[in-house]
């Protein structure tokens, strides 16, 4: 057998490079046999640092060609080695091409494939006969290839494990499920060596232990060299900062940036955001068409594949994006970044700053661009808090059962499994490390009978113990979907939009949710991929559509969650009101902002940090409550929840709730006395658990919640691609399902997640009762006002509204019916 | 509040029941419209856990319909069941029982698109089955709301549901009764049905129906 060969040093040597020191400890890591995580900021040469660590400490050279035998058949590259894991189905094929570059060069006998969704029917055949030596994959489609019936046989060769971006996944349920495809691969192979490449996190320590356990290398890459966060200064501001708009209103200033730079990202917060921007830089400037581009998750592989490689080769001025361009593949030529809007935390602003100035000696530069007038302050906020290098921590889930549910049909399907052991080996991964037998044996139950109780399904059976006691999957047809259903992402069921011709569709251009589509007649016009089309026809789950001639179109809405504003920097916009009150104006953007900011003071106060600041107004629509605690909306929305269920559990009544990342309305149609009901009681943090699970069952969270968990779990599926329309006679809403299970089976551990899921990640209860604390160590500074100050004033418009009651349905229903007729007049008659 | 309320509709009274069904006095008889039996057992059958206790609320609906109203004839509007495995062991033994208890009732069923694909009730339970439209009096009964040339159309398949707005920005989505001009659509029966938003056209009415009661809502 050859001996090990020292590629890296070779590969770099030939190119005239010098490796960072953080480069060779992971080579030197790798090389003892350690995992480790490497942290360091995307295009800082992570890649090579552990491909080179697989190459050197696992590849052989190809043995010399021998002369006498020159048509001997090829030998097959070795089997597969390396399990290369990204979160990106799109930054697979660019990570592919970078492994690849090295391999011909240092004649490495390796083969390099990849496996995602978008992977082709006959490279998947000829990869179910031979996986490549290394392979490159999503977690989903390693838990797909985890429930193939001879995994075991598939992944014995396989000797070390790179996940990519982890910080992408660390947070989520995505990474439970790699965590849980880990603790399966570990315990086939003990000495399997994992590696994690991730963004500077605030809890370093924790995203390590979460991917490695106990042990493990930290090594730190090259530090994030100068950041530059500016401001486009608007000319004049709003005093009614409103957050309902686009920002479009900052148009000419945006235009003139682009027009001055070679090459330039516009990252926007939504892709309907993104398709309004893009349009409108279109229309004031046509000579751009085919300069910029439009780039979201909802457009077609092929649109998005061009647009990347357009940028990549230089060909565009600008491209208006969304969060689908922020991680991975790096785009060597752009030299502006514009974010759009809030950029809603500190890591994340950092990272886009990141996509430009890679020039040697440029500092990296992002440019924001308020939409409304209150982001100004978020600005200068957000320059502090990047400067301080406040980064965010992220904390991987706590046991999420419905994550649970669908690996162990995973399982069942991929050779079978032993509760005991199996349970075993679940416990080995951080998210279920104190899983409790009760919980396991739910779980057990639930797959096999649907619930704990053995009468409670009795037609139902998913996976069952053969004569062996292994259990597994016994009906094909159950196996088939839940190879489709694999996953822990969750979106609407969407519809593929394509161009109509005669005999056939055209070109595919994306898909958009099914709801929006559903509210058009053809005919109608909408603005998609950075089109005006109009809808032709709608069958077999595809839209088709022609380029319009009209002018008027709908926007498709995704139904993507709002970030909330994480705590780094909504403490940073605290401390800039508080400067405010104090009458210290430090930046362009507070200079700027003055006014506004001077109306907020004459007509109520300036939130301070020694402060909780209230406002209460009684309008036309009822009695308002606004109190801006500054915890990020999800924070507001369960402490909103918690004080209306307190405010309302003695008298019944029923409230609108409105939210933003500064603070909540409460709106209530009937009396509140406001000065009298904001006490000390109703923010003690006394009984708060049983309080907040009180509060979202007189709301209508905890539904919202489970629209999740039922897909995750399989309780909802949604359909094969293509099927026939008879199938779609077996599907229900999740909503209705919430409501089956809470009338027939109460008990049911998956509502129960439900309500646990919106406490934890939702409402975040942990971030609620520290936010408590410090309200109780403020001072209520209450105002009464006579129309909404520019503070309350974009939670009044905002359309999006939870509601909580307490009443009875049928008072509520003879009120509304009540109002109605007051405002309709006379009957209508038939 | 009352548990019903009476509308004068083509010439005939009707009363619209806050257990989604429509009384129809001159004639005695009862209309019933997507009643989706054995939907739960359907989703049991094909891997989905939905609990039981379904069938038992429909047909205790039912029960209480039929002790508290007059009635010679029920008339199921279609979707009786909900799919081909919907005849499981448990919901029909379920319906005969209940059947037997109402030995002397006229039923009959409007076939409707997921009955064609359930295929017929069985005989035993001695439902005649007729396809749309079933005409009595000035009513064309149908499953599918398709306007009728003569008789005024009473229709199920739709699950009506309406969103009532209200000061303070409340809202609420409740079952509803739609009454337009040639046409009127019934809430859908089951215990496991949804429902589809509608909007309110100008010479139409809607009520709905919520905690034992009917409401006009415009």
């Amino acid at each position: 057998m050859p001996k090990t060969v020292n590629f890296a040093q070779r590969w770099f040597t030939a190119r005239g490079w010098k490796p960072f020191p953080f480069q060779k400890n992971v080579w030197a890591a790798v090389a003892r046999g350690e995992s480790g995580l490497l942290h360091a900021s995307t295009g800082a040469g992570k890649t090579y640092s552990v491909w080179f660590a697989a190459l050197n400490r696992f590849a052989r050279p190809s043995p010399a060609p021998t002369d006498d035998k020159p048509r001997k058949r090829k030998t097959p590259p070795p089997p597969l080695s390396v399990l290369w894991i990204t979160p990106m189905r799109a930054l697979a094929a660019d990570t592919a091409r970078a492994l690849q570059a090295p391999l011909s060069d240092l004649q490495i006998p390796w083969s390099v494939g990849l496996r995602t969704g978008d992977t082709s029917g006959s490279e998947r055949a000829r990869q179910g006969r031979r996986l490549p030596t290394a392979l490159i994959t999503t977690p989903e489609s390693l838990t797909l290839l985890l429930t193939r019936a001879d995994a075991q046989a598939t992944f014995s060769t396989l000797k070390m494990i790179v996940v990519d971006e982890w910080h992408e996944l660390i947070g989520n349920k995505r990474g439970v499920q790699l965590q849980l495809a880990l603790a399966r691969l570990r315990q086939w192979n003990p000495q399997l060596i994992v590696w994690g490449l991730s963004a500077t996190l605030g809890n370093q320590e924790h995203a390590q232990q979460v991917l490695l356990g106990d042990g493990g290398t930290a090594v730190q890459g090259k530090v994030v060299k100068e950041l530059i966060v500016d401001t486009l200064i608007p000319q004049g501001i709003e005093r009614f900062p409103w957050a309902g708009h686009m920002g479009l209103r900052m148009l000419p200033q945006v235009l003139a940036e682009v027009d001055s730079s070679t090459s330039c990202l516009l990252f926007t917060n939504t892709r309907a955001q993104s398709e309004i921007w893009y349009q409108a830089l279109l229309d004031a400037r046509p000579d751009w068409a085919g300069l910029i581009a439009l780039h979201h998750g909802s457009l077609s592989r092929e649109v998005r594949d061009w647009v990347e490689r357009a940028l990549k080769e230089g060909h565009l001025k600008a491209v208006v994006c969304t969060s689908s361009l922020d991680l991975g593949v790096d785009f060597l030529p752009v030299e502006r970044v514009l974010q759009i809007g809030s950029a809603k935390g500190v890591a994340r602003l950092m990272q886009r700053a990141g996509r430009s100035g890679h020039a040697p000696g440029r500092p990296s530069r992002v440019t924001l661009v308020p939409t409304h007038s209150l982001e100004l302050v978020e600005a200068a906020a957000a320059r502090d808090a990047v400067n301080a290098r406040l980064i965010e921590p992220r904390e991987s889930p706590h046991k999420p059962l419905d994550v649970l549910v669908q690996h162990l049909v995973s399982m069942a399907l991929g050779g079978g499994f032993l509760p005991d052991e199996l349970l075993a080996e679940v416990r080995t991964a951080w998210a279920y490390r104190d899983l409790t037998d009760e919980e396991w044996q739910w779980a057990l139950a639930f797959v096999r009978h649907g619930g704990l109780s053995l009468t409670a399904y009795p037609d139902y059976r998913r996976v069952e113990p053969d004569e062996h006691g292994i259990w597994r999957v016994p009906d094909a047809r159950l196996a088939r979907r839940h190879r489709m259903s694999v996953g822990t992402i969750v979106s609407d069921a969407s519809i593929n939009v394509k161009y109509w011709s005669k005999g056939g569709g055209g070109g595919s251009l994306g898909s958009v949710e099914e709801g929006f589509i559903a509210r058009l007649k053809p005919g109608d016009g909408f603005l998609f991929s950075g089109r005006l089309l109009e809808l032709v026809r709608v069958e077999n789950m595809t839209a088709y559509v022609k380029r319009a001639t009209t002018k008027k179109a709908a926007v498709p809405r995704w139904n993507g969650g709002r970030m909330p504003l994480s705590n780094e920097l909504a403490d940073a916009v605290v401390e800039k009101f508080d400067a405010a009150a104090h009458n210290i104006y430090d930046s362009p953007e507070m200079h700027t902002v003055s006014p506004l900011l001077e109306v907020q003071r004459k007509w109520s106060a300036l939130p301070r940090k020694d402060t909780l600041l209230a406002e209460v107004l009684k309008s036309r629509e009822g009695w308002h409550l606004f109190l801006y605690p500054f915890a990020g909306r999800h924070v507001h929305l369960g402490l909103a929840s918690l004080l209306a269920w307190r405010l309302s559990r003695d008298t019944p009544l029923t409230f609108s709730i409105a939210v933003n990342d500064y603070g909540f309305e409460l709106l209530s149609a009937t009396e509140v006395d406001w000065s009298q009901r904001l006490n000390a009681s109703l923010f003690s943090e006394e009984h708060l658990l049983a309080d907040i699970i009180a509060s979202l069952n007189a709301g209508e969270l905890a539904l919202r919640r489970f629209r999740e968990i039922a897909r995750i779990a399989g309780l909802v599926f949604s359909g094969y691609p293509g099927a026939p329309k008879s199938n779609r006679q077996l599907q229900a809403s999740s909503g209705l399902f919430f409501e089956v299970f809470k009338q027939y089976d109460a008990g049911n551990l998956l509502l129960s997640q439900a309500q646990e899921e919106v406490m934890r990640q939702e409402l975040d209860v942990g971030r609620l009762e520290q936010t408590l604390r410090r309200i109780n160590g403020r001072t209520l500074d209450m105002h009464m006002i006579k129309r909404p100050t520019p503070m309350a004033f974009p939670l009044l418009v905002e359309r999006m509204r939870e509601s909580l009651s307490t009443e009875k349905l049928s008072d509520r229903i003879a009120r509304m019916v009540r109002d109605l007729e007051k405002a309709a007049g006379p009957e209508v008659t038939v | 509040m009352r548990p019903y309320l009476s509308i004068q509709l083509a010439g005939a009274e009707l009363w619209l029941l806050a257990e989604k069904a429509v009384y129809y006095p001159a004639e005695r008889a009862l209309l019933i419209a997507d009643a989706h039996f054995g939907k739960a057992a359907a989703y049991r059958r094909l891997g989905q856990p939905v609990p039981h206790g379904t069938t038992d609320d429909n047909i205790q609906r039912l029960d209480n319909l039929l002790a508290g109203y007059d009635c010679k004839h029920l008339i199921f509007l279609g979707d009786f069941l909900h799919a081909p495995e919907s005849h499981a062991a448990g919901t029909l033994s379920a319906i005969q029982a209940w059947r037997e208890r109402h030995a002397s009732l006229a039923i009959t069923l409007i076939r409707g698109n997921h009955d064609r694909r359930a295929g017929d009730p069985p005989a035993e339970l001695r439902i005649e089955v007729v396809p749309e439209p079933l005409l009595l009096g000035p009513f064309s009964l149908q499953h599918e709301p398709d306007p009728h040339s003569t008789h005024y159309v009473l229709a199920g398949h739709v699950h009506p549901a309406y969103r009532l707005f209200g000061r303070g920005r409340q809202r609420l989505r409740l079952p509803c009764f739609y009454v337009q001009s040639n046409v009127s659509l019934l809430p859908a029966f089951g215990a496991f049905t949804g429902g589809m938003n509608i909007d309110r056209q100008e010479d139409s009415r809607v009520f709905v129906v919520g905690e034992g009661a009917v409401w006009e809502a415009g």
